[in-house]
C-alpha cells in the first residue's frame, strides 16, 4: 500500500519537473528570442567564446532553449530533453562560475537586459544565487532523466526517450 | 487490434509535434542568424560607411576618431549626454574630432524607431540637435510609449527640422533596416554596453563617463586642441 502510493506520486513530480525546468527554459528562450542584439551579447560578455562564434551562438541559443522547453512541457522526448536541459544548466553554472571568478560584471544576464550585475559591480551573492538555481534546475533534469515518464505526457511508458 | 490502431495514431500525433517543434527550433535560429549580419541592401544615411562601422559620421578627415555607442532609450547614455553633450557637440561642429554615432537598438521597437528617426533628422543636417533632443526628452521606463512616429516627427518640428521629407522618413520606416546594420556591426566589434564611447578605437575607463574633466582631459592628451 505504502510502495503502490510512493509509485502514484512519481508520475506528479515528474509533470512539476517538467513544467519547472521547462517553463525556465522557454521563459527564458523567449525573452532573448524577442532581442538578438541583445541575446548575442549575453553570451559575449561571459568572455569564453570568440566574438564571432559567441554571437552566433547568442542567436541559435534562444531557439535550442525553447525548442528544449516545448519537448519538456509537452512531454515527448522527456530523457533526451532532459539531458539536454541539464548540460545547458550545466554549461551556464561553468560560464557564471568563471565570470564570478575573473571578477566580470555580466551586465545583460540570462533574463533579457537587466543581468546579474546591472550597475556594472560584482555583486558575489547575486552570482551565487544564480548558480544555486542553475544547480536546482540540474537537479531537476537529473530526476527527469531518471523518471521520464509523468502525467499528460506524450512517451510511450514501454519506450524510452 | 483496436489497441494498435490507437498506438498508430498516437504516434503518428506525436511524430508531428516533434516535427513542428524541430521546425520551430530551425526555422527560429536560422532566421535569427540570418537577419542579424549586415546587410549592404538596406537604405543608408549618406555619411554611412562600412569602415565606421555604418554609423552617422562627422568630419572624416580630422585626426582623432572617436565612437559613439549609445541607445537612445539606455538611462545611462541620457546621464553621459547631461554631462558631456555640450562639449561633443561643440568639438563635433568646430571639425575638431572625426565623431561616428552608432545608435544601437538592443532596448526594443522604439530604441529601433529613435535610431531610424535620428538618420532621418541626420538626412537634414539636424543629427546632434535631434540627438541631444531625444535624450532630454527620455521616456522613465522603456518601450512604453514614450515614442511613436508621430512623437518622433513632433520632436524633430522642435529641433527646427521643416522638410516633409523627414515626416515621410519617419512613417516610412526608411531606416530601419539600417539600425540592424549598426548592431551587426557593434555586435561583430564586441561591444557589450552602452555608453561606450572608443577614442581612436580604444575603450574610454569607466570613471570618464560621468565626469566632464576626466571626459574632456582624455580628448586633450589625445591631441584635440
Amino acid at each position: 500500500m505504502k510502495n503502490s502510493s510512493k509509485l502514484t506520486i512519481l508520475p506528479w513530480l515528474t509533470l512539476i519537473g517538467r513544467l519547472i525546468l521547462g517553463g525556465v527554459l522557454l521563459a527564458a528562450g523567449y525573452l532573448k528570442a524577442k532581442n538578438p542584439s541583445a541575446a548575442a551579447g549575453s553570451v559575449r560578455v561571459y568572455e569564453i567564446l570568440p566574438t564571432g562564434l559567441a554571437n552566433s551562438l547568442g542567436y541559435a541559443l534562444p531557439w535550442i532553449e525553447i525548442g528544449v522547453g516545448l519537448f519538456l512541457v509537452i512531454g515527448i522526448w522527456v530523457k533526451r530533453a532532459a539531458i539536454a536541459g541539464g548540460v545547458l544548466m550545466f554549461i551556464f553554472i561553468v560560464a557564471i562560475g568563471q565570470a564570478w571568478a575573473r571578477k566580470l560584471a555580466i551586465n545583460c544576464g540570462c533574463f533579457g537586459n537587466g543581468g546579474i550585475s546591472a550597475d556594472g559591480k560584482v555583486h558575489p551573492a547575486v552570482y551565487l544565487t544564480e548558480i544555486l538555481r542553475d544547480f536546482g534546475l540540474t537537479i531537476v533534469a537529473g530526476y527527469l532523466y531518471r523518471f521520464p515518464h509523468g502525467k499528460f505526457g506524450l512517451d510511450k511508458a514501454s519506450e524510452e526517450y | 487490434m483496436a489497441e494498435k490502431k490507437k498506438n498508430g495514431k498516437d504516434t503518428g500525433t506525436r511524430n508531428l509535434v516533434i516535427g513542428m517543434i524541430l521546425l520551430v527550433v530551425l526555422v527560429g535560429a536560422g532566421s535569427a542568424l540570418a537577419k542579424n549580419r549586415v546587410n549592404t541592401h538596406a537604405t543608408m544615411p549618406s555619411s554611412v560607411s562600412s569602415a565606421d562601422g555604418y554609423g552617422i559620421s562627422f568630419n572624416p578627415k580630422a585626426t582623432v576618431k572617436v565612437d559613439f555607442y549609445e541607445d537612445f532609450q539606455c538611462p545611462n547614455c541620457r546621464n553621459f549626454e547631461a554631462v558631456n553633450s555640450a562639449y561633443i557637440n561643440r568639438l563635433v561642429t568646430s571639425g575638431k574630432i572625426h565623431a561616428v554615432f552608432h545608435p544601437m537598438s538592443f532596448i526594443g521597437p522604439e530604441s529601433i524607431a529613435t535610431a531610424a528617426a535620428s538618420a532621418c533628422a541626420a538626412d537634414q543636417g539636424k543629427f546632434l540637435e535631434y540627438h541631444t533632443a531625444l535624450y532630454e526628452n527620455q521616456g522613465t521606463a522603456e518601450n512604453s510609449g514614450t515614442w511613436n512616429n508621430q512623437k518622433l516627427i513632433l520632436l524633430g518640428h522642435t529641433v527646427g527640422i521643416k522638410s516633409t521629407k523627414f515626416d515621410a522618413c519617419v512613417n516610412n520606416g526608411n531606416y530601419v533596416k539600417w539600425t540592424s546594420n549598426i548592431e551587426a556591426d557593434a555586435s561583430s566589434k564586441n561591444i557589450n554596453s552602452t555608453p561606450t564611447v572608443l577614442i581612436n578605437g580604444k575603450v574610454i575607463p569607466p570613471s570618464a563617463y560621468l565626469d566632464q574633466t576626466a571626459f574632456s582631459a582624455l580628448f586633450t592628451a589625445a591631441g584635440v586642441k
